[in-house]
């Protein structure tokens, strides 16, 4: 009895509160694929003949080293926070959405149409019909990889994949036919824009508050998707949604027999999904240039795929994972002026960086996995020693 | 109108042969168990490493050939398959999950493409315009069709024929060798196939770095042969293609020859029959998109059945210590 006691403790030891455990085994994995990343950036850096220290420092002195250059970190940050809580969301609920970059771009002709054919909204009422016109546009076409998946059980990869590749012929032919630039007398090229959007469809600057020069174009985009990745980890930790999202990702059999309409959570997931992939394109539209240009910055809905799995998943993680990804990008400049390492070395460096989160992830998780299977079977084990001892003791009890 | 139709025909072929080889390139993959959604990005690797390999070889090897071009394609398939070989390391060994390591893969290419293009050209988007080509060729007979008929027969590149011709090694490779019907079974059940005693692991890897070498022939011939350049994103989404008929084929070698034709002729349309009558009506970003919707309508089972390979996508854990 009493040795049974005294083990008891002992195997208990070294618990933690998953919790800690699960936040520990992220931020352990993000570190590692960092360094890894570092480290074979450095190999890069010496092959060039530079310090890596050198290269790198550069990197940050670009973009943190003064306001401007920081306040373009944080104006390309709200896209790509959009971009990759669009991924995200739909992760979460075991699925892939491969199309944020479609739904996106097909976002951003609605919106386009919006702003040019309803421009008789007054005031700052058009700039707010013309965002909720972006965030239908976007569900409205991740809808459609929703239904036919609850339908007809498509796959979402390949349909969202699929549509895509539609989403690009149709904005071509939208800023080709539709919507294509009418002012013949400018001397421009007709054919690759749309008209220029009123001024009231504009979203505001707030660089100034800072100091930061209108150039730079940080607006109110920025704490737009501070606020959506606030609503997106509500959602998460504090709603049904929330929780029935997690349960069909974890396990859709256990949830269907818990009562949860799969189809039901899929389809909800994807259109908060198409409704965020939808804000990705307000930035360049309306808080930059002004006009749907045919040169639209395509990829950022696969780039949020990369930030979603840097910040692995999680609006607070994604948050600094766009900042972090910024930081890089807008290295870019100050490495070409300061090194001889060419400027293309940082989109390696982001390269090899999500290739080593995605690989370190997937081993961390793999380890936790193990060891929570380690501790069911310690726990087994435990229930059996005790209940050997109350055996012993009830046997004790009759002597 | 018959010669925009033989100069459409012709075009189409051209197309026809980046779809097939690069479809071609994922069918060993998914056959094998892994799903290949880096198509597109080996193919970006092929384009820029095999213009590369025909701008810095310029020896003359005799034989009255252009080595530049046939060097360009070979090492657009090296470096394919190399580039590939961080999809197998991933989902092979570290058991990623395949569509995220293919989503990586892409994402990668893009700037690895304009890393290599630096280093190679100086310049990250494109490089110099009209390097050497392979002499186009005529096929006897067909090329002096009536009508004008004969342009869809006439002034093609070797690798066009180099590609009809790969379905006969493709098909006897995977159905009639051992090696052919291991992989097959690699992809199907991979419990099974251990349990004879054939190891997976080995046997995912090859399908995955032979589809890589197929993408980067396809992107070395498209980079080489019809745009003797190499610009960035000239590949398109042709890989996105390329898997949209690998699954119309149902992955199957000879049905993905008929795809990638529909799908090649689709592409060439807009340029080369924009005026003729009813598709003067039809606007050509309509027509290229044809092949994603005619995927989707199938996908979602209104028309035919698709089956993949029953284990594509999923990890072999056997014999895996966590």
């Amino acid at each position: 009895m009493a040795a049974a006691g005294a083990a008891l403790p002992q195997a208990r030891r070294r618990e933690l509160p998953e919790w800690l455990e699960n936040f520990g085994g992220q931020v352990v994995a993000l570190v590692g694929a960092l360094l890894i990343a570092m480290a074979v950036g450095s190999v890069i850096i010496v092959l060039y003949g530079e310090s890596p220290i050198t290269v790198y420092s550069a990197i940050l002195e670009g973009s943190i080293g003064d306001k401007a250059g920081f306040g373009y970190v944080l104006a390309n940050a709200g896209p790509l926070i959009f971009s990759a809580l669009a991924v995200a969301v739909c992760f979460k609920g075991g699925m892939f959405n491969i199309g944020v970059e479609g739904q996106y771009i097909v976002a951003m002709a609605v919106a386009s149409w919006a702003a040019l054919r309803l421009d008789f909204i007054p005031g700052p009422l058009l700039m707010i019909v013309v965002i909720l016109f972006a965030i239908l546009g976007g569900m409205a076409y991740a809808s459609i990889p929703a239904i036919l998946k609850v339908k007809t059980g498509a796959h979402e990869v390949v349909t969202t994949i699929m549509l895509n590749g539609i989403a690009a012929s149709l904005v071509a032919f939208v800023i080709r036919g539709p919507l294509r630039y009418t002012d013949i007398g400018g001397g421009f090229n007709v054919n690759l824009r749309t008209d220029p959007f009123p001024d009231n469809a504009a979203i505001p600057d707030i660089g100034h508050f800072f100091g930061i020069r209108s150039s730079v174009r940080l607006s109110w985009v920025l704490p737009m998707a501070l606020v959506a990745a606030g609503i997106v980890w509500f959602i998460f930790k504090r709603m049904r949604l929330g929780y029935e999202a997690r349960a069909v990702g974890a396990s859709p059999g256990s949830a269907l027999a818990g009562g949860i309409s799969i189809g039901k959570v899929q389809i909800r997931l994807f259109l908060l999904s198409g409704a965020l992939a939808g804000l990705i394109g307000v930035q360049q539209l309306f808080a930059d240039q002004g006009f749907l240009p045919s040169g639209y910055e395509a990829g950022i809905g696969f780039l949020g795929i990369g930030v979603a799995f840097l910040g692995q998943n999680n609006p607070a993680g994604i948050v600094f994972a766009a900042i972090l990804w910024g930081v890089l990008a807008r290295g870019e400049t100050s490495l070409q002026l300061q090194t001889d390492v060419p400027r293309e070395f940082v989109i390696i460096l982001q390269g090899i960086l999500i290739l080593s989160v995605v690989v370190t992830y997937q081993v961390a998780r793999r380890r936790l996995f193990a060891r929570e299977l380690r501790r069911a079977a310690e726990v087994e084990d435990l229930g059996d020693a005790a209940a050997g001892a109350d055996i012993e003791g009830l046997a004790k009890e009759d002597r | 109108m018959l010669g925009d139709l033989g100069a459409a025909i012709a075009l189409s072929f051209t197309y026809f042969t980046i779809i097939y080889v690069t479809g071609l390139g994922g069918l060993y993959s998914e056959r094998s168990g892994i799903v290949n959604i880096g198509l597109e990005g080996m193919m970006i690797i092929g384009t820029v490493t095999g213009s590369a390999g025909t701008f810095y070889f310029t020896t003359e090897l005799g034989w009255g050939l252009p080595w530049g071009p046939v060097i360009g394609i070979l090492v657009g398939m090296t470096c394919g398959a190399l580039f590939a070989s961080i999809h197998a390391l991933a989902t092979v060994t570290f058991k990623v999950d395949q569509i995220v390591s293919g989503v990586v893969i892409n994402l990668v290419a893009v700037g690895l493409a304009r890393f290599l293009s630096s280093i190679f050209f100086g310049q990250a988007t494109q490089s110099d315009s009209g390097q050497p080509h392979l002499n186009p060729i005529d096929i006897p007979g067909l090329s002096s069709f009536p009508l004008g008929l004969g342009k869809a027969f006439s002034g093609l590149s070797p690798m066009v024929i180099v590609a009809f011709l790969l379905v006969f090694p493709v098909t006897y490779s995977l159905y009639k060798t051992r090696w052919g019907l291991r992989l097959r079974s690699c992809g199907e059940n991979p419990e099974a196939t251990r349990s004879l005693g054939v190891r997976v692991a080995p046997m995912r890897y090859q399908g995955v770095m032979l589809s890589g070498a197929l993408a980067g022939f396809a992107g070395a011939f498209l980079a080489v042969e019809v745009n003797l350049s190499w610009n960035e994103g000239q590949t398109q989404g042709l890989g996105f293609i390329a898997l949209a008929a690998l699954i119309l084929s149902n992955w199957n070698p000879k049905r993905l020859m008929v795809a990638a034709m529909i799908f090649g002729f689709a592409q060439a349309i807009p340029y080369r029959l924009a005026d003729a009558p009813i598709i003067r009506l039809i606007p050509p970003e309509f027509i290229r998109m044809t092949p994603y919707v005619v995927t989707i309508v199938v996908l979602a089972g209104f028309v035919g059945k698709v089956r993949p390979p029953a284990a594509a996508g999923r990890a072999y854990e056997g014999g895996s210590r966590i």
